[in-house]
């Protein structure tokens, strides 16, 4: 084996002296055309950011008479201050809290089924165990778009239409999330458990004080895209809430439309935009380096 | 081998199994019952066998025959016209952070990724303001005249650019993960042998992230498949209902004004599921049997 690595090394030293002319060359152009491209791209993504800021910030009459600038001419807070005010038609304080409420909640039940689940299905030994949980992940690829109105349907019947609840329980019974925790505990060496019950530790114990701490990361990822998921969720709310003062703040931005209708006061309309941004936003801001991560699928699925 | 029944895995796997069947399980039998019924949400489903589906395929006279074939027609494009670049642009943006001379990956990360954490209501209403012919970029800097949403094909245009600009960040973070694993090696071999940058893309970089391809790209498909959000906030489904999708005629179909047709809404969503469920099997086998 050595033997072979040391001859493919010494190949790989002696062939490319042909062409180590233009190499360097090749590789400008390419950085110059990456950088250009990403460049551009960053302006395209970043200016409606921007924009929708500074629009905010911006008089009707400015917006009206002096048409598209990226930034404003005189800055005010006026749009921000009818935005507070208007607390019957579009109260925005109401649907930034009530998706505040909904999706903290919603995230911290999602924590604890997910890791209380993955852990029965990973660390536990029981009759019909992965055939269970094959059958579950197997029901849940089929297309949610089937059980939308008898779902509804529910909701209903549980008296859950234009209350939190709504958008807080259902989320649970996901599937995929309890599949990543599941992978993830499945690596973690069974001797632990082991050690842990010959000292006389329940189940619960070993999930709380062996395994939780061990599966933290992935429960981390979990909780910020539940949250992000829960906050930016459209068609959900959309159709359960009826009632302006219960709803979340995307169902109550499609409203938008009509109350500040026809662009007439831009500001407002981008005022409750951007307010609706912010949490997600400063989320991200402090959670970052858990959004990009990412789970590696090349491993993720083979484990 | 003890014959005791354990009751520890019932309290771990218990709550869930209950969510799970109240919330997928019953939801998904019921929707796809409630398809051979005429429903009002209100009354108990009443039995009609295939007559939705016979009304929905095949009466061309019939209104729902008609919303049925524009929505699904309008899915179609909106899917044709998305995946691929939700795909292709994620790629290069990936390819092009891995370039080793680039400064700032971190930053334009971000900038990349951000957009996607914001709602579609409120990207929607920045967006439509962009687009707006008086106010935004579209007539002011490009001297448009044109108003965009009611107006073909641009109404399809600021639909798939709001899709593009908040979807590609996701896609582009799996990419990278995978790209950044892919052996350094390879490319260095591949690279003394004379091996061109396009062909090193196309020999090492695509089969090397062959399953975050097929992942991404069956995912991003079954996605685009349940568009309501775009049009709705951006077209409401216009010009003359070509942009009116197929989720936003099942929505209106069973929670619009009026009594509610929900046996039909539901006939359409199951069809639509099943049309969901084709596809991605059939991306999953071709995809496989290629890259072997």
């Amino acid at each position: 084996m050595s033997t072979q690595v040391s001859i493919d090394k010494d190949l790989t030293k002696v062939r490319p002296v042909a062409q180590k002319k233009d190499q360097p060359r090749a590789g400008r152009i390419s950085k110059a055309v990456a950088y250009v491209f990403l460049a551009a791209l960053c302006v395209i993504w970043a200016i409606p950011i921007i924009f929708g800021i500074s629009t905010s910030f911006r008089s009707q009459t400015e917006v009206v008479s002096s048409g598209f600038r990226l930034l404003p001419e005189n800055w005010t807070f006026e749009s921000y201050k009818a935005i507070l005010e208007n607390t019957s038609t579009a109260p925005i304080m109401q649907w930034l809290w009530n998706s505040v409420f909904i999706a903290t909640l919603h995230t911290l039940l999602v924590v604890v089924v997910i890791s209380i689940t993955g852990y029965g299905y990973s660390r536990m030994t029981f009759k019909g165990r992965d055939t269970l949980f094959f059958t579950l992940l197997g029901i849940s690829f089929f297309p949610g778009v089937v059980n939308l109105i008898p779902s509804y349907k529910i909701i209903d019947a549980l008296g859950w239409v234009n209350t939190s609840l709504a958008m807080i329980i259902p989320g649970l019974a996901g599937m995929g999330n309890i599949f990543l925790v599941r992978q993830f505990m499945n690596s973690i060496p069974k001797d632990l458990d082991e050690s842990a019950r010959v000292d006389g530790a329940s189940d619960f114990r070993i999930y709380l004080s062996v395994i939780l701490p061990l599966v933290k990361p992935v429960l981390i990822v979990c909780a910020l895209f539940s949250f992000t998921g829960s906050w930016n969720d459209f068609l959900w709310p959309v159709i359960v809430y009826t009632d302006v003062t219960k709803m979340p703040v995307t169902a109550g931005l499609l409203l938008l439309q009509d109350i500040y209708g026809n662009y007439r006061m831009i500001g407002q309309l981008m005022g409750s935009a951007i307010l609706a941004i912010i949490p997600t936003l400063l989320l991200f801001l402090f959670a970052q380096k858990y959004f990009v991560q990412s789970i590696n699928l090349n491993s993720g699925i083979k484990g | 081998m003890t014959k005791k029944f354990k009751l520890a895995p019932v309290f771990f796997v218990g709550p869930h199994l209950i969510l799970f069947i109240v919330f997928i399980l019953l939801p998904t039998i019921y929707g796809i019952y409630a398809s051979f019924t005429k429903w009002n949400l209100i009354g108990d489903p009443v039995w009609v066998g295939l007559d939705n589906y016979k009304t929905i395929l095949f009466d061309s006279g019939s209104t729902f025959h008609k919303q049925f074939t524009n929505g699904l027609e309008n899915t179609f494009i909106f899917v044709l016209l998305s995946v691929p670049l939700l795909i292709v642009i994620p790629l290069m943006i990936a390819v092009a952070l891995e370039h080793k001379g680039v400064k700032g990956k971190s930053f334009i990360q971000s900038v990349i990724y951000i957009p996607g954490l914001i709602s579609i209501s409120a990207a929607a209403l920045i967006w439509a303001l962009i687009f707006n012919k008086q106010l935004g970029v579209t007539g002011n800097v490009f001297h448009s005249e044109t108003v965009w949403a009611a107006n073909q094909p641009y109404a399809w245009i600021i639909i798939i650019v709001l899709t593009i600009w908040g979807g590609v960040g996701g896609n582009m973070i799996i990419y990278r993960a995978s790209l950044s694993g892919v052996a350094k090696d390879l490319y260095e071999s591949a690279e003394m042998d004379g091996a061109g940058a396009v062909r090193r893309f196309f020999s090492i970089t695509l089969p090397s992230i062959r399953f975050p391809l097929i992942y991404t790209f069956v995912m991003t498909t079954a996605g685009a498949f349940n568009v309501f959000g775009q049009p709705l906030m951006m077209t409401k489904g216009g010009p003359q209902e070509s942009t009116t999708v197929l989720m936003m005629s099942i929505r209106k179909l069973a929670f619009g004004t009026g009594e509610s047709i929900a046996g039909m809404a539901s006939a359409m969503a199951v069809l639509l599921g099943l049309v969901i469920l084709v596809i991605s099997a059939l991306q999953y086998y071709v995809m496989n049997r290629n890259a072997n």
